[in-house]
């Protein structure tokens, strides 16, 4: 029932933020798994199953778009909803995504509500069943702040 | 500086630290004289550089009680817990986020490229030679000044 959630930005005290928000969120999180770059990531993919890949964009050694692109090229792996959270924030940049198919996009800096809003939003169309099957979210109300 | 270019820049430093350190930042319009500014600080410089048609970027010097406590902020633990690596990982952060999101605001169409960020604890801080800066902004903070240097193409 609950996710496995691999978190992949270059700042360890960024993947700390992100994995602090998704637990406030109230998503249940069976796992977390982290990677500093796309390469990482992926090796993450090749020895263990997650559910969604939250992703940075500026990393070094590979950057995020080149880790959708990888993942997009793979039968099973682009089952794996993607959610871009970056500073990249040009409309050209968010096209971009777009076309390679991401589900979902955060601008840094970000309000922790965002990061739930979307992670709820991908979660639900990605895994419909899993999510009606009990998941019980409280505060899924855009507009409620939440206390870290 | 361009005026407008200097408003954008102080618009997005304050949503950044506002928005993700709970820290209020208040810009200087005057700059202080040279020789009026302490420099017995300790600074730890934030550095970023992106490419467009020409090579570009923004070092800002975080005064280190500044980024000491925005580390504290972003992570949510208590003062004693945080380390100089953490430390050093939130500034930059702190530059990448500020250039990124400033980057989105005067290049919409994606053409720059930001480069990976640096940080390092600064030896020699100069406040005269940063005042002599002509992509200089400055913001006033409860730790001391918050220098910004952008230099653009």
């Amino acid at each position: 029932m609950a996710f496995t959630i691999l978190v992949a930005d270059d700042s360890e005290t960024m993947r700390t933020v992100i994995k602090k928000t998704v637990k406030m969120s109230g998503v249940p999180v069976a796992e977390f798994y982290e990677a500093d770059n796309g390469k990482e990531a992926l090796a993450v993919l090749e020895k263990s199953w997650v559910d969604v890949i939250l992703t940075d964009i500026n990393m070094p050694e590979m950057g995020g778009v080149e880790l959708l692109k990888a993942i997009s090229q793979d039968d099973v792996y682009k089952q794996i909803p993607v959610i871009f959270i970056t500073t990249e924030s040009s409309q050209a940049r968010m096209d971009e995504a777009a076309r390679l198919g991401v589900a979902g996009y955060v601008k840094k800096p970000f309000l922790p509500e965002t990061i739930k809003k979307i992670l709820i939003d991908v979660l639900e169309k990605a895994y419909e069943h899993r999510m009606e099957e009990g998941l019980s979210m409280p505060g899924t109300d855009e507009d409620e702040e939440m206390d870290f | 500086m361009d005026e407008q270019l200097k408003r954008t820049i102080f618009e997005t430093m304050s949503e950044v630290f506002e928005t993700m350190f709970f820290t209020f930042l208040e810009p200087v319009s005057a700059l202080p004289s040279e020789g009026s500014v302490g420099e017995n600080l300790e600074y730890i410089e934030g550095k970023i550089s992106f490419m467009c048609d020409t090579e570009g970027g923004v070092s800002i010097y975080f005064p280190r009680g500044l980024a000491q406590f925005i580390t504290v902020n972003f992570l949510g633990f208590e003062e004693e817990e945080v380390t100089e690596r953490q430390i050093l990982d939130t500034v930059r952060e702190t530059v990448n986020m500020s250039v990124g999101s400033l980057l989105g605001k005067i290049d919409p169409e994606g053409v720059c490229n930001l480069q990976i960020p640096e940080a390092k604890t600064v030896v020699d801080f100069s406040a005269n030679l940063l005042l002599s800066e002509p992509g200089l902004c400055l913001f006033n903070t409860e730790f001391g000044y918050l220098w910004v240097v952008y230099k653009g193409n």
